[in-house]
């Protein structure tokens, strides 16, 4: 049995008398990709909020390696990286320094120049957030969120708005960061990204989790309720096409 | 072990240190905000300094009549109806009109002492004082003229020969401020004021809608820990900026600097960090900048008006005076003109540093009442 990082129990919120999130459950493994999937306003946010300690939990529990999440924000956030849904670094800041502050704020001392090479950023290092493209942008703040190791690392929505290019390196970013033992937890609205990258997704629904499984399991769950769709002949499909014609640009900047 | 260290104190000292730092080397990046912390107080001084060269029409002058004679009685009415003299109501004692001479309240003092005007074999005798301080020289030569001729009027009715009434003119030791020493430590308030307050309250709800402060947030980065590395910054671009204006001051107005540059320099230290609590207080609660604009008018316009900014207070009513000493900036202006024109220490300051200390205790608590990340 694989050591479980993050628990959640019964966790609850409303707001204005309406449930947001209502008493859910679940456990994240070390090193696993979890996915929470679902429609805007199923409480995803809000679900991760509240285990990052940016929202006060109504009901129920959350702990983090058996630290209290509630009772223990300040440690639990020296074990949390976080990435939100859009980004935001002040301007006329270089990366190495930004990258220096939130090491800071961690009680840490890096050198920033590793970091950045880490993700193809090394040439960028004297560079400010807003000379960024968006994918750039996205990796740099994964950087900025992983500065300090932590055990876990939230995204939410990381590839919204990002090109199939970008998408694919966070991916590829992703991936390194579960190799390194980081346990991962994300939103998305993509379920090839979820079929990709997670181990185990749970979908929510109106605040409830209504499935909870690895993404193979569902789908074999799904076709023995006699579900079928029509075969696809296709063995590629446009976006294939896409990547083919331009490129990883990523791949060789790294 | 990387646990251990993060929670020692020189670890969080650390924090501080390096957002100070780089925040500093943004400031420098940015040239609206080199205009405001630099350029724009110096722009106020520029203006306010030539205006204050200009002399004034009528003097102001405190009357001390100690005597009882008819004589002095028709004179000093006679005084207060003449233009020229701007008699000072309130000032009754020798006492009282030194301290304003020296505070620059007042431009001279005329002083009738006992038996002035007595009619000694049939002729008015007796010598009126002048006193003025070293920088009222000039309006002092031109009063006593004035004086002597109005002397020699009175004197004319009793007899063609002889000038028995006398003014004598005395220097008063106590170095007097001019009154380009209130408006340049108004000026240095105002550049408190301008950076202190409108900074955080433009640059928090800003780097909030950026979501800067949201993802510090997810950090164990203490507010206070913000808050303090605020106020390195500021009491450094502070002091850099109102160094700036002095020099400036010296050398183009002849500002004279008769106290202690480093206690100048503490004491305004601590005058910054009061007044960026407010800016804190503000920006931290501000949602957006629209939320906070009309709060902070609210706030630094009356500052800008009442605490000795733009009018010296001594110009206001006795009782506006008493309520506007209680206000934060008040003290602070006081206390440097103090400090930087007649030479006090932060032991003469007590009163100043008290009322800085209540409002720094009750701002701080607000600020960090009201502030939040997002």
């Amino acid at each position: 049995m694989p050591e479980i990082i993050v628990k959640v129990k019964d966790l609850s919120k409303s707001y204005n008398g309406i449930k947001a999130v209502d008493a859910i459950s679940f456990s994240v493994y070390k090193g696993e990709v979890f996915g929470i999937l679902g429609p805007n306003g199923a409480g995803k946010t809000t679900t991760l909020e509240m285990i990052e300690t940016l929202r006060e939990i109504d009901h129920g529990s959350a702990t983090i390696t058996n630290i209290d999440v509630a009772t223990n924000p300040y440690k639990i956030r020296s074990l949390i990286g976080v990435q939100p849904q859009s980004p935001g670094f002040q301007d006329r800041t270089k990366l190495t320094e930004i990258i220096q502050m939130f090491a800071a704020a961690y009680g840490e001392r890096v050198n920033p120049r590793t970091f950045l090479n880490e993700v193809g950023l090394g040439e960028k290092a004297n560079a400010f957030v807003e000379q960024l493209s968006g994918g750039q942008k996205q990796r740099f703040s994964i950087v900025t969120a992983l500065v300090h190791n932590p055990k876990v690392f939230f995204l939410d929505e990381p590839t919204t708005g990002l090109d199939p290019q970008a998408r694919r390196n966070l991916w590829n970013l992703i991936t390194e960061v579960k190799a390194r033992g980081i346990s991962v937890i994300l939103t998305t609205h993509y379920m090839e990204e979820a079929q990709i990258l997670c181990d185990r997704v749970a979908i929510m629904d109106s605040g409830r989790i209504i499935a909870l499984d690895t993404p193979n399991k569902l789908i074999e769950a799904l076709l023995k309720r006699g579900f079928s769709k029509p075969p696809i002949e296709n063995k590629a499909n446009l976006e294939d096409v896409y990547i083919d014609l331009t490129g990883k640009k990523f791949k060789s900047e790294a | 072990m990387s646990k251990h260290r993060s929670d020692s104190w020189q670890i969080k000292l650390y924090t501080v240190w390096v957002f100070f730092v780089v925040n500093l080397r943004r400031l420098f990046r940015d040239r609206v905000a080199l205009f405001f912390t630099f350029l724009f107080p110096l722009i106020f001084l520029f203006v306010f300094g030539s205006l204050s060269n200009t002399g004034s029409l009528n003097f102001r002058v405190a009357l001390i009549n100690d005597s009882r004679t008819p004589l002095a009685q028709l004179y000093s009415t006679n005084l207060r109806k003449d233009k020229t003299f701007n008699i000072q109501s309130g000032v009754s004692t020798l006492a009282q009109a030194d301290s304003s001479l020296s505070r620059g309240e007042i431009d001279v003092i005329i002083e009738l002492p006992k038996g002035f005007g007595q009619i000694i074999n049939g002729l008015p005798t007796g010598n009126a004082i002048l006193r003025y301080s070293g920088s009222n020289q000039q309006e002092a030569q031109a009063l006593a003229s004035i004086m002597q001729s109005q002397f020699s009027a009175i004197t004319s009715h009793f007899t063609k020969s002889g000038q028995t009434l006398k003014v004598i003119t005395k220097q008063s030791d106590a170095h007097s401020l001019t009154s380009f020493d209130y408006t340049f430590t108004g000026l240095l308030g105002f550049a408190i004021l301008g950076t202190g307050i409108f900074g955080p309250m433009s640059v928090f709800p800003e780097l909030k809608k950026m979501g800067v402060l949201r993802r510090l947030h997810t950090t164990p980065l203490r507010v206070w820990q913000f808050f303090m590395s605020n106020m390195l910054g500021q009491a450094v671009t502070g002091l850099m900026s109102l160094g700036l204006m002095m020099v400036v001051a010296v050398e183009l107005y002849h500002l004279k600097i008769v106290g202690d540059l480093a206690t100048l320099a503490l004491y305004l230290i601590l005058g910054i960090i009061l007044i960026l609590g407010i800016g804190l207080a503000l920006g931290g609660w501000a949602k957006n900048e629209r939320q906070v604009a009309p709060l902070g008018n609210i706030i630094v316009f009356p500052m800008m008006f009442l605490t000795g900014v733009f009018f010296p207070r001594y110009l206001m009513p006795q009782w506006l005076q008493s309520i506007t000493n209680y206000m934060p900036l008040t003290p602070v202006i006081d206390g440097a003109r103090m400090i930087l024109t007649q030479g006090k220490s932060l032991l003469d300051l007590g009163p100043q540093l008290a009322v800085m200390g209540v409002w720094l205790v009750i701002i701080y608590a607000v600020a960090f009442r009201v502030f939040r990340w997002e």
